[in-house]
């Protein structure tokens, strides 16, 4: 994200947000209670075939909202890359 | 075997109840290191560990094979093998079997799923709360709590309206089963099956299963956009839902959507009422609703508590638990735990820290309806935040003896402008 010389604009970012994280979602463990699509709409949605919770995009998110996230899953599926 | 520790405090009377959640009793169970033993029946074979900390019971939720559900249900006493297998729906049922069936029906109650009843949702809200307020007030449980989830809960699964009466009534005798004394005969609602062997103990269970096996028949015939519907068509690895699992599930529904989103709706009405600060609070900042929401739910703790048994020999907290034994989880005694809520018999809307666990522990057996107990619990404040609408609280609380639900049977409630 920051290359060798980071600009003035990156250093302002980096400084303000927390470090983002990908994240993933194990499979086997979700149960599709939603509570990730719930937190963070942007990034989960549960699939209406399987029941199970996919991530969209590039599935980064905010360290801290990410710690938030993966502590309100019920069944533990959710984890950084 | 069991680590030698002082009698535990009762915390199995129902009596107790009546005066509220004993909670002295539970921050002292919480305060003793391991996991103390409480006597429970005639012998002493037939008592539980009782698992008080917010951590220890995540832990419990967590690992379900090791602490099953579907060895001796989800209660605190014991069943007979026949009664088991009678009686046997999501909520004690393990693994395979009870991914399966979850699976079958979760995608019934994802939040995308649920919220295509937000429109309705707010609509009832907003019927409940002008009854209300044109009746100047009254029973708080009768007018709001009972009737919002109810409706709710009914409309999703496609229940006629002219028939919402009726299952009120049944659940009602349901819920009363739940604090043992019953008003019914044996016989109620032309049952002929051996009490023991229906949920509850109460036939108002078989009224229900004969209800939701008719209006089942319905929708496979003439398929209508419904819960019901969803239900008898879902289909996982080429398998639909038995009639027994149907029949159960639909038992579930209606009590599990009905009684503990009615207690949540009542607990939050006697805390905003006691607590108008944090009803301001709301009006002046809506952002606060998630977590005034959160709040509500740890609040009331619609259920108190709920038993695993031990599949193997294991350990918790530092105690030794043998395969066999009764591990119950309290809930009321996790909503309050100071090492993970600061000031917890504070009630505050803002309130950060911990998960509250009104929808259990986390783990496979998760709320199913958590999602949509929380739409409903608040579309309700939020209407009322909304109106500007403050509650008065005229007499005492009438609470119900069990030591399962955290029911309010009435409380006497004044709109405040």
């Amino acid at each position: 994200m920051n290359g060798p010389n980071p600009s003035q604009d990156e250093q302002n970012e980096s400084a303000k947000d927390s470090k983002r994280v990908v994240l993933v979602v194990d499979a086997d463990r979700c149960i599709g209670s939603g509570m990730c699509e719930m937190l963070e709409e942007s990034i989960f949605l549960i699939d209406e075939d399987t029941n199970i919770a996919g991530v969209l995009g590039d599935g980064s998110l905010a360290a801290d909202r990410a710690t938030a996230v993966i502590d309100r899953c019920p069944a533990s599926a959710i984890a950084v890359i | 075997m069991k680590t030698v520790v002082e009698a535990a405090p009762n915390v199995t009377d129902s009596n107790l109840y009546l005066n509220g959640i004993p909670h002295r009793r539970f921050a002292a169970l919480r305060a003793q290191p391991g996991i103390a033993w409480h006597p429970y029946g005639d012998d002493d074979s037939a008592g539980f560990w009782a698992v008080t900390r917010h951590g220890d019971v995540k832990e419990v939720s967590k690992n379900a094979e090791i602490f099953s559900s579907a060895l001796g249900h989800t209660n605190l006493w014991d069943l007979e093998a026949d009664a088991l297998e009678a009686r046997r729906s999501l909520i004690d049922t393990d693994a395979p079997d009870h991914t399966r069936l979850r699976r079958l029906i979760s995608s019934v109650f994802t939040p995308k799923n649920i919220r295509r009843w937000g429109d309705l949702t707010r609509s009832v809200v907003s019927d409940v709360l002008d009854d209300f307020e044109a009746s100047g007030g009254g029973d708080w449980v009768d007018l709001v709590a009972a009737p919002l989830p109810i409706r709710v809960i009914l409309a999703i699964l496609g229940v006629p309206v002219e028939d919402a009466d009726y299952l009120v009534e049944l659940s009602n005798y349901l819920v009363e089963g739940t604090g043992g004394e019953q008003s019914l005969a044996p016989s109620a609602f032309g049952n002929t099956t051996e009490l023991r062997l229906l949920p509850f103990n109460s036939p108002a269970s078989h009224a229900m299963f004969e209800y939701g096996a008719r209006l089942a028949e319905l929708r496979r015939n003439d398929p209508q956009d419904d819960m019901v519907t969803m239900l008898v068509q879902a289909e996982a690895d080429g398998e639909k839902l038995s009639a027994s699992e149907f029949r159960n599930l639909f038992h579930l529904l209606i009590f599990a959507g009905n009684e503990t989103t009615r207690t949540a709706l009542s607990h939050g009405a006697v805390a905003f009422a006691d607590h108008p600060d944090q009803l301001r609070r709301l009006r002046d900042d809506r952002s606060l609703l998630d977590t005034a929401t959160d709040e509500v739910l740890r609040w009331a703790t619609p259920i108190l508590h709920m038993r695993r048994t031990a599949t193997e020999n294991t350990e918790l907290a530092g105690t030794a638990i043998s395969a066999g034994q009764k591990v119950v989880m309290w809930y009321a005694s996790a909503n309050r735990d100071e090492a993970v809520f600061d000031d917890p018999f504070s009630f505050d809307i803002g309130r950060g820290g911990g998960n509250q666990f009104s929808f259990g522990g986390g783990g496979p057996h998760f709320c199913l309806g958590a999602f949509l107990a929380r739409l409903e619990i608040s579309a309700l404040f939020d209407e009322m935040a909304c109106r500007g609408l403050g509650l008065q609280q005229r007499g005492d609380i009438a609470r119900c003896p069990s030591n399962f639900v955290h029911g309010i049977l009435s409380v006497n409630m004044e709109p405040v402008r």
